[in-house]
């Protein structure tokens, strides 16, 4: 497990540091698709052998069911996203967008940024976890800021300053929490996650309640969850595409994945309900606050992006519901959306890229254009709003049901309310761009081969997804709400 | 270490008044100094080993690289400045939130916390976090929300190693790596911002809304 572990730290940087050394598009290309194959396959490796070993814990590393699930998710997504990127950077650079210097500049990046991710899934210190949530921020900054321009550099700033000040509450949170555990007698294992949790029951509950405020709010910024999400649709909005996905899919998640963490130490030591209104409080307003952007709406990222908003408040309404199937839920729902969101920004990456705006008025007929593309981005559409049979639909169906199940029957009506409403304006827009008479002048495109597999597989999860869970990840899912109930 | 402790929040209190770019950060400079001597006096105190490293990389970074890569910055920026004269007003509330901030620290913050490491310094971090904080509000110019940064990072280290003695060497030494990506990152930002916005005035920045 070791060696994975390493080898799955160390490839990105090879991968990142040869590509800053190669200009020709081929050889990115070549040295791109290979390194991220292999990561995946060892990210999945990994997860194979937690399903073996339940848990592999060293002094500063620590991987169990948990971190399988959200590993599941950045090893599917760095891929389909490095697959989506190789046709459509080139075509940027066809294009003139972006210079053909900029391409090793970006892969780079790009696999420093999923370094990053990758090191907060897998480390077992508190501590070491904030340092590698500011560390995605700081990789990611220059790709949402990569085109330059004055759109991109303002989403930028936002992204950096909002998120930079939120997470030094988080660490801000993490110190005091470190103070419970010093004056508790278990300073020897500073903020190691494992010695938290076995100390939990000596912690001062007081002094634990201001931490959990602090790293709630920390987290809860950089996971987007509404107040603190008003860096989320520039960023996403601005970046380019492939990125977009991977922060809606793979780095809202792990931001999510840090704050569970810290609930499970927390919900030790205070109970469960006093994290648990938090959660519902932050999860209700985050499903609130998406509505009129959703309802209104002229880019297409920026709706994209204002459903994940929406879709990080149901995953913590999951969360603050706390039952175990609710828990459950919420952990497929992570996994389903990060899948649904990504293949969605690629989707209409894709769209974008050859109208040449974002502006949905202006798109139009997407299905005389690029008609598998079309037919995919509505299906999408459809799963992400959450109707069956697909898999979005299964987790948030129990995760309203646990809602109703346990006395929150205002809140899960309500969500439902807000959900109808989010349908309607979701189906109008992409109903919109799908149909209706292309521009004069736009004939029949095709979409290179690796962008298509990247949208295709993701597609085929979601539909199969809704149908069919295989076993494993049902088992691995299973264990891993057991980890968050504290077991 | 009281004497510190004073010297520090009076140049917070005066970052407040400052409108020009350079001295802003001459004076984020001298609180960095300060940190990094705060630390020297606990370790003597306390014989840790521990802090002398840490004072060594504060002053590598905060002293020097971060303050160096600012300066680099500014001749790019010329003619740029805060603009406070025009808002006298918004200076003044500043300086009054600061001023706030200091006294709430001091009020609520008990003396005798079990456990803590220094408490004489706990009020005067907390209250220089949130003066960070409150800088970034205040301020349009984007050396000054950096500047502002800096102040809430320095705040969060005090604070610390007020409470635990600081963190573990290596998550301090993360934590280190960040804060000088992250100001790397955003003097990369600024200087971008220059080129296409010919203005480092943070507030132009407020074309994506809905």
């Amino acid at each position: 497990m070791y060696e994975l572990i390493l080898l799955a730290l160390i490839l990105p940087i090879v991968t990142g540091a040869l590509s800053l050394l190669q200009t020709r598009p081929a050889a990115l290309r070549t040295v791109n698709l290979l390194g991220s194959t292999a990561v995946t396959g060892v990210l999945f490796t990994m997860i194979y052998r937690i399903t073996q070993e339940n848990v592999y814990s060293t002094e500063f590393f620590y991987v169990d069911h948990l971190s399988a699930v959200m590993l599941f998710v950045v090893a599917l997504l760095t891929f389909t996203a490095t697959l989506f990127s190789l046709p459509y950077m080139e075509k940027e650079v066809k294009d003139g967008s972006i210079s053909e210097l900029m391409l090793s500049r970006y892969y780079a990046l790009f696999n420093l940024f999923s370094f990053a991710m990758i090191s907060v899934l897998i480390v077992g210190n508190l501590g070491l976890m904030w340092v590698a949530v500011e560390g995605t921020t700081l990789a990611s900054a220059l790709l949402v800021a990569f085109y330059f321009n004055r759109d991109a550099l303002e989403a930028a700033w936002k992204y950096v300053m909002i998120c930079t000040v939120g997470i030094c509450l988080a660490l801000f949170g993490t110190m005091i929490l470190y103070y419970a555990q010093a004056t508790a007698g278990g300073a020897g294992y500073a903020l190691n996650w494992l010695a938290l949790r076995g100390i939990a029951a000596q912690l001062d509950p007081a002094v634990v309640k201001i931490a959990f405020i602090f790293i709630l709010i920390g987290y809860g910024t950089k996971a987007g969850l509404a107040p603190m999400h008003t860096w989320l649709p520039d960023a996403h909005s601005q970046a380019p595409s492939p990125i977009s996905g991977l922060l809606s899919g793979a780095l809202l998640s792990c931001a999510l994945y840090v704050l569970v963490r810290n609930v499970i130490i927390v919900q030790a030591v205070i109970g469960a309900e006093y994290p648990q209104y938090l959660l519902l409080g932050v999860g209700g307003l985050s499903v609130l606050i998406a509505i009129p952007f959703v309802l209104a709406q002229h880019d297409v990222k920026r709706l994209l992006a204002y459903s994940s908003v929406e879709h990080m408040g149901i995953i913590t309404l999951g969360l603050g519901v706390g039952t175990p199937l609710a828990i459950y839920a919420a952990l497929l729902h992570i996994v389903n959306h990060a899948v649904a969101k990504s293949a969605l920004f690629y989707m209409a990456g894709t769209i974008t890229q050859e109208y040449k705006t974002k502006n949905i008025r202006q798109i139009r007929g997407v299905i005389s254009v690029m008609p598998l593309v079309a037919t995919m981005f509505i299906v999408s559409i459809l799963a992400i709003t959450g109707s069956p049979p697909f898999n979005i639909f299964i987790s948030e169906f129990m995760i309203i049901m646990s809602l109703f199940a346990n006395q929150q029957g205002v809140l899960g009506g309500m969500t439902l309310l807000l959900l109808a409403a989010i349908f309607a304006g979701m189906m109008r827009y992409s109903l919109k761009m799908g149909f209706g008479i292309a521009p004069a002048g736009m004939g029949r495109v095709e979409v290179a081969a690796p962008a298509m597999t990247a949208m295709g597989v993701s597609a085929a999860i979601l539909i199969a997804g809704g149908i069919y869970l295989p076993p494993l990840a049902n088992s691995v899912l299973l264990q891993a709400a057991k980890i968050v109930l504290g077991g | 270490m009281e004497l510190l402790t004073i010297l520090l929040l009076l140049a917070a209190i005066l970052q407040t008044r400052v409108s020009n770019l350079r001295l802003a950060i001459n004076i984020v400079l001298v609180q960095s100094v300060i940190v990094a001597m705060a630390c020297v006096i606990i370790g003597i105190q306390t014989h840790e080993v521990h802090m002398f490293i840490a004072a060594l990389l504060t002053s590598a970074i905060k002293v020097g690289i971060i303050p160096f890569a600012l300066y680099r910055l500014l001749p790019y920026l010329h003619e740029e400045r805060e603009i406070v004269g025009r808002e006298i007003v918004k200076a003044n509330f500043s300086t009054f939130m600061t001023l706030l901030s200091i006294i709430l620290s001091y009020g609520l913050i008990s003396p005798n916390l079990p456990g803590v490491a220094v408490a004489s310094t706990l009020p005067a971090a907390v209250s220089l976090t949130l003066i960070g904080l409150f800088f970034i509000m205040m301020r349009r110019q984007a050396v000054m929300q950096i500047i502002g940064l800096i102040t809430m990072e320095n705040g969060l280290y005090l604070f610390g190693l007020s409470i635990t003695q600081g963190l573990p060497l290596i998550i301090e030494m993360g934590i280190f790596l960040d804060v000088l990506v992250a100001v790397v990152v955003l003097v990369i930002l600024t200087y971008r911002l220059k080129l296409s916005l010919e203005s480092t005035d943070t507030s132009l920045l407020k074309k994506l809304k809905g």
